[in-house]
């Protein structure tokens, strides 16, 4: 096989379709681009798991009263509640935090947002019992039994919350994936259709190569060369786009709750990981387009 | 053999036998549709016979697989009436297509182009484009790139159909050169003076029948 050859058949044919080529580049770049976004939720939900896997609690707020007047948890309700909690099974620690300890960890955890803590008012805050589970999902024991008990505001699952927040980035996730697939259809079908007519402009180079003897490979490689490099140079254009995003929209949008912690950081190190998925993806695909389509409408 | 097409009412071949031995020069005549095309094409392996077989050197054409239809062309060199020349391949490029589609090294290639354009007289026109040349030249281009990969059979299919009678016979005496060399060739052909002036093996085909084959042959009977 020369090498040489079938590159300059693919330069050629790039060459010759280019508005073609570029449609497809678009395609697939947006495509990929869409299902890497997809990814990276999903590898912001995998982080998200084992960042707050066994550090989930659930919270017991206390009243206005006692909040206010019983500092060391040493009166009743606040003593009852604590004993009771304690002895409930598969209840792992309970840790009293009254309401200056709250307000303390309520100026750290905000302390990007300097304007938000200067508002707040220790009052705000009630004290909280902050309980830990052997088992995080099973929060709604305690939830039943604590909610509307004397002395108790309310009861707050935080594996609720993270429930909820997990609802939305999956409905993201699929919402990308979905978009996806559509616009993967489009490249997919653009693809086909740009080698069919590259098939057709070079008949006659394809004609005189079945006439004198070329091996299948050799009349087709250049085609399915050419629909693979266009799958590749889109694969980095959306690696591109999705770098772009990172630094245009998610940084801005999020970069408080980034910083902050309390979603974990997309960084450059997943796109890195996830790029080479894409390019994976985007080989695989053109290829077997350009193979199928080889096989189905050009007779070579 | 024979060979019925699908949407066809009569055969296009119709229970011919014929051998041709090697280093022969034979002309296959007759009018449109004869079957003459479809002769060529089974021997190529562009068609399967319906019925019968097909041999060619130690190939049988009709039962090969596909993989190895390439290694049958490969001993096969076809010429057309229309050229078919890569029009924006220089004349020596165009020859060196066919043996860098089938991977011949490159070294190989630069040796024998220019022999081969030394043989069909076109040495000093190798950086040309074909449409500097004339008609015969054209023609000289394709048969150097049929011949270039040195083939046991040349297959010409009407290959002075486009040329004026001096240009055509300049031709014929390059397809006879060719012969010399022991390559068998197969030409169809309607040109009555050609074959009169040849006095070659002549297979004439009607209606998909051979009605003649006679050794040192004539294109009419009786002119």
């Amino acid at each position: 096989m020369r090498t040489s050859f079938v590159f300059s058949e693919v330069v050629t044919g790039l060459r010759r379709n280019v508005t073609m080529t570029i449609a497809m580049i678009l395609t697939t770049a947006i495509s990929l681009f869409l299902l890497g976004l997809g990814l990276l939720v999903v590898r912001m939900v995998d982080k998200m798991q084992d960042n707050y896997q066994g550090k989930l609690e659930v919270s017991v707020l206390l009243t206005n009263d006692v909040s206010a007047n019983d500092k060391d948890c040493t009166q009743q309700p606040c003593a009852g509640l604590r004993s009771q909690l304690e002895t409930t099974s598969g209840v792992k620690t309970v840790v009293y935090e009254n309401r200056e300890k709250g307000f303390e960890r309520f100026k750290r955890i905000f302390e990007a947002q300097p304007e938000l803590v200067k508002l707040a008012r220790p009052e705000a805050i009630p004290a909280t019992f902050r309980v830990s589970l052997e088992e995080p999902e099973r929060a709604d024991v305690i939830v039943q039994a604590f909610n509307g008990k004397a002395g108790v505001k309310a009861v707050n699952d935080q594996g609720e919350f993270l429930a909820r927040l997990f609802d939305v980035l999956n409905g993201a996730r699929d919402g990308a994936l979905g978009l996806a697939a559509f616009q993967a259809l489009a490249a997919l079908l653009l693809i086909s259709n740009t080698i069919q007519v590259s098939a057709f402009t070079r008949r006659t180079e394809v004609g005189i190569m079945r006439l004198v003897g070329a091996t299948r490979w050799y009349t087709q490689l250049p085609f399915l060369i050419e629909a693979v490099v266009a799958g590749i140079i889109g694969a980095i254009a959306g690696v591109l786009c999705l770098v772009g995003f990172k630094a245009v929209a998610l940084d801005r949008v999020f970069g408080d709750l980034f910083n902050s912690g309390i979603l974990p950081q997309v960084g450059m190190l997943d796109i890195l990981v996830i790029s080479p998925i894409l390019l994976g993806v985007a080989i695989v695909i053109s290829a077997l387009t350009g193979y199928v389509t080889l096989r189905l409408y050009v007779r070579l | 053999m024979s060979k019925v097409y699908k949407t066809a009412a009569r055969p296009a071949l119709d229970n011919v036998s014929v051998e041709m031995d090697k280093g022969e020069f034979v002309f296959l005549i007759g009018p449109s549709g004869s079957g003459k095309s479809t002769f060529l094409r089974l021997l190529l392996r562009e068609e399967v016979p319906s019925k019968g077989r097909v041999y060619v050197s130690n190939f049988d054409v009709a039962k090969m697989s596909r993989r190895r239809v390439p290694r049958l062309r490969q001993s096969i060199g076809c010429v057309f009436q229309d050229f078919r020349l890569l029009s924006n391949k220089t004349v020596a490029e165009n020859v060196a297509f066919a043996l860098e589609v089938i991977g011949k090294p490159r070294n190989t290639i630069v040796k024998v182009v220019p022999e081969v354009l030394q043989l069909v007289g076109l040495d000093g026109k190798a950086d040309r484009m074909p449409h500097e040349l004339s008609g015969g030249e054209q023609q000289r281009v394709a048969i150097a790139r049929a011949f270039v990969n040195r083939p046991l059979v040349l297959l010409a299919d009407e290959p002075t159909g486009n040329l004026d009678p001096d240009t055509s016979q300049d031709i014929m005496l390059l397809l006879e050169r060719i012969n010399r060399t022991g390559t068998t060739v197969l030409m169809a052909t309607h040109d009555h003076s050609i074959v009169d002036s040849m006095r070659r093996r002549v297979v004439e085909l009607d209606h998909g029948r051979i009605i003649r084959d006679d050794a040192r042959g004539v294109y009419g009977v009786g002119r």
